[in-house]
């Protein structure tokens, strides 16, 4: 499995992905489901909830786990397939309502070509799926070099920033 | 007209760069038809029966000259001499090679023209009344607002893969020639009662197999706050919006089930939690934008109006066509001109490459250079001065584009159809032809008043022929094509969606159908009724009887 982070970069894998607790001590960085989560962590216990993920499908409702989430280490938001675009208004949620800002990744059916889009939507990180490279993921992140939208990046904001802080521009 | 700067014109040409890498990668086998196919997608290019369409966006409906001759460049360079224009103010090349795609759309970029978001599921082509900044009853010009829709809404980050797609239409007058209330979203320019700029938002209106007049949502949203609600629509419907089932996907469903209220509700609650700061429409853009639109000075020339007596004189041909062809323009003494692209027994929306080049030299001689592409699939030219509708009228014959015709039988709406369309169940284009060619005489024609005729090749309602006073729908029946007959619809100003007559007919029998209702009409109307005005006076009973009673 390769992640790539928000730079389009191969970062290290610090998460394992388990479907019960059996043989892992609460300090582990292990990726569980909401179930596994709401069942066996403390919402309180913040310490071992920075070592935990949480791994959302689509259907899966954010806010049933609501008392957790600032706290975790990492959400994953599981892509059904790469035309269900229910994780990018997922993502902007737990940024905006939920000030998440720990990694959150996207995973399942992505495409490269929908990298900036991610990373945009406030993921900062993804998982490449086996058919495609990390080159690939960096090649359409570099893609673009400005956006009319302000979102969760680093791109200036044709709206919002660039033509105000450029005028000279904007007045061609 | 909108101007791109640079900053416009990096994101277009790194969108052409981008484009012309997958398609090297397909035409290389790195990716396969299925990988490529939600990309080509995401420009435009869908394949159909035949050969690989490219849909090019036309920003609300507005061209310039220039814009024009490109197209008319493309239509001669890339296709076979001509382009189809759309109901959706779009215009439709029908023979593009995959190879030369990346070229074709790179020459688009140099007059700022593109096919980013005319397909798939994401937030359409923006459109607009077409008589915008020229029209006597409007209250903003439209364009404004939806420059400041199409900036927010190419490629956003968030709502690009939808659950359907998503069109939304713009309208500064009273009179709407957008047809906003069949939109996904319809924006009505208003003022409150402080005389405040602001919308009134109809959400969830749309056509194909499940018609729907788009409820009221907010009677007003103050102009700042714009961008700030579609946001939260659009959030809203991507969160709930079903995907499991297509035909059931787009937002109008969803209205329509949780009630407009709800609906209205919930979109508050995520429009309150969203940060004014960042999506407020600010003023200085608003005014840069309204700087950009603004029209150059037009003398007002009352001397030069024309009357339907003085033009007479000069041609007989001439009266008719100024009657249903030029409308009153704000400034006294001149007129909005609607070309159409509506020639007796011709293909609805087409135009030849030469009429293209002719249209946009028209456009410099005597229009300030500008054109607008309506839905109903005609060209106009917004600001001609009166004194100049003989000599203008003459180019147009010669270009035979000087139908006189508009808003009139022959002046009908049809989708491509069997004839070019893969999700096509009959054919659309040669209906049209024949029902045009049955009422060939048009001075008939005026005599039967304003009447608006639609088909579509399937239920997907491209040809919107649930919104027209005569709508007709191909239908696959065993294997056989049928054509359903409604009537009742309205498209223009009010909007009401047409109701079945009753079975429907084959190939012949559709044409003479047409003919029946009209004649029906004409034995029923009283003095100065006009068809639709008939209709709801009797109900569709006459009609009935006339059309199924012989059988």
């Amino acid at each position: 499995m390769t992640i790539v982070n928000a730079s389009g970069d191969v970062v290290e894998q610090g998460w394992t992905t388990v479907e019960s607790l059996e043989g892992y001590g609460p300090h582990h960085g292990i990726i569980v489901s909401p179930a596994v989560l709401l069942d066996s962590f403390d919402e309180a216990d913040h310490v071992s909830l920075s070592h935990t993920g949480v791994r959302l499908s689509v259907e899966d409702d954010v806010s049933e786990i609501a008392a957790y989430v600032p706290h975790l280490g990492l959400i994953e938001l599981v892509f059904a397939q790469f035309k269900d675009g229910r994780p990018y208004s997922t993502a902007l949620t737990l940024r905006r309502d939920y000030k998440f800002t720990h990694e959150l990744r996207a995973s399942g059916d992505v495409l490269p070509d929908q990298a900036i889009f991610l990373i945009r939507s406030g993921f900062s990180s993804v998982d490449v799926p086996d058919q495609f490279t990390a080159q690939e993921f960096k090649k359409s992140l570099m893609a673009y070099s400005v956006a009319y939208q302000s979102a969760h990046d680093s791109h200036v904001s044709l709206i919002d920033d660039l033509r105000r802080s450029t005028p000279d521009v904007a007045a061609e | 007209m909108y101007v791109y700067d640079s900053l416009d014109k990096t994101l277009l040409n790194q969108r052409v760069a981008e484009f012309r890498d997958q398609v090297q990668r397909r035409l290389d086998g790195d990716l396969t038809e299925d990988q490529f196919k939600p990309l080509r997608l995401m420009n435009g290019l869908y394949l159909q029966l035949h050969a690989y369409m490219l849909r090019v966006a036309i920003p609300y409906g507005t061209l310039s000259s220039d814009q024009m001759r490109k197209l008319a460049y493309v239509a001669k360079t890339y296709d076979r001499g001509y382009g189809h224009f759309t109901t959706r103010q779009n215009i439709q090349f029908n023979w593009i090679e995959l190879s030369t795609a990346p070229d074709l759309l790179y020459d688009l970029s140099e007059v700022d023209l593109h096919a980013i978001q005319t397909s798939g599921n994401c937030i359409r082509n923006v459109t607009a009344d077409p008589y915008a900044g020229a029209a006597a009853d409007e209250l903003d010009d439209p364009r404004i607002w939806s420059e400041v829709i199409r900036q927010w809404s190419t490629l956003h980050p968030e709502f690009s893969f939808l659950p359907r797609k998503f069109k939304i239409a713009v309208t500064g007058s009273e009179a709407d020639r957008a047809a906003i209330k069949f939109h996904d979203i319809g924006l009505k320019i208003v003022r409150n009662n402080e005389g405040v700029l602001g919308f009134a938002v109809y959400v969830g209106g749309g056509q194909g197999r499940t018609p729907i007049v788009a409820p009221l949502i907010k009677a007003f949203l103050p102009a700042p706050d714009l961008l700030r609600y579609l946001d939260a629509v659009l959030r809203v419907y991507n969160r709930h919006g079903r995907r499991d089932n297509i035909y059931k996907a787009r937002i109008k469903i969803l209205v329509d089930s949780m009630g407009a209220d709800s609906f209205a509700a919930e979109v508050a609650s995520e429009f309150n939690r969203l940060d004014p700061k960042l999506l407020s429409v600010r003023d200085d853009d608003v005014s840069r934008l309204r700087d950009m639109f603004a029209q150059p000075y037009l003398r007002p020339d009352p001397d030069s109006s024309s009357s339907f007596e003085d033009l007479v004189k000069k041609s007989p041909r001439l009266g008719p066509w100024f009657k249903s062809n030029a409308h009153p323009h704000k400034t006294p003494g001149y007129s909005i001109v609607t070309i159409s692209l509506k020639p007796i027994g011709g293909i609805p929306g087409d135009a030849t490459a030469e009429q293209m080049f002719g249209i946009a030299d028209l456009a410099d001689r005597f229009s300030l250079g500008e054109i607008r592409v309506t839905y109903t699939q005609n060209l106009i030219l917004p600001h001609v001065r009166q004194a100049d509708l003989f000599v203008l009228w003459q180019e147009l014959e010669r270009l035979n584009l000087a139908t006189p015709n508009v808003g009139l039988a022959s002046d009908i709406i049809a989708c491509p159809g069997l004839d070019y369309c893969s999700l096509a169940n009959a054919r659309s284009i040669p209906i049209s032809q024949r029902i045009s060619e049955r009422f060939a005489n048009l001075n008939a024609q005026h005599d039967v008043g304003p009447l608006d005729i639609r088909i579509s090749g399937c239920i997907n309602a491209c040809g919107h022929h649930h919104a027209g006073h005569i709508g007709i729908l191909g239908v696959d029946k065993k294997g056989e094509e049928r054509y359903q007959l409604t009537l009742g619809g309205q498209g223009n100003g009010e909007s009401a969606v047409g109701k079945i007559v009753g079975p429907g007919f084959d190939e012949d029998g559709i044409v003479d159908a047409v003919e029946t209702v009209v004649s029906t009409y004409l034995s029923l109307r009283t003095e100065g009724e006009v068809f639709s005005q008939t209709l709801a006076r009797t109900g569709q009973d006459p009609f009935k009887e006339r059309l199924y009673d012989n059988r």
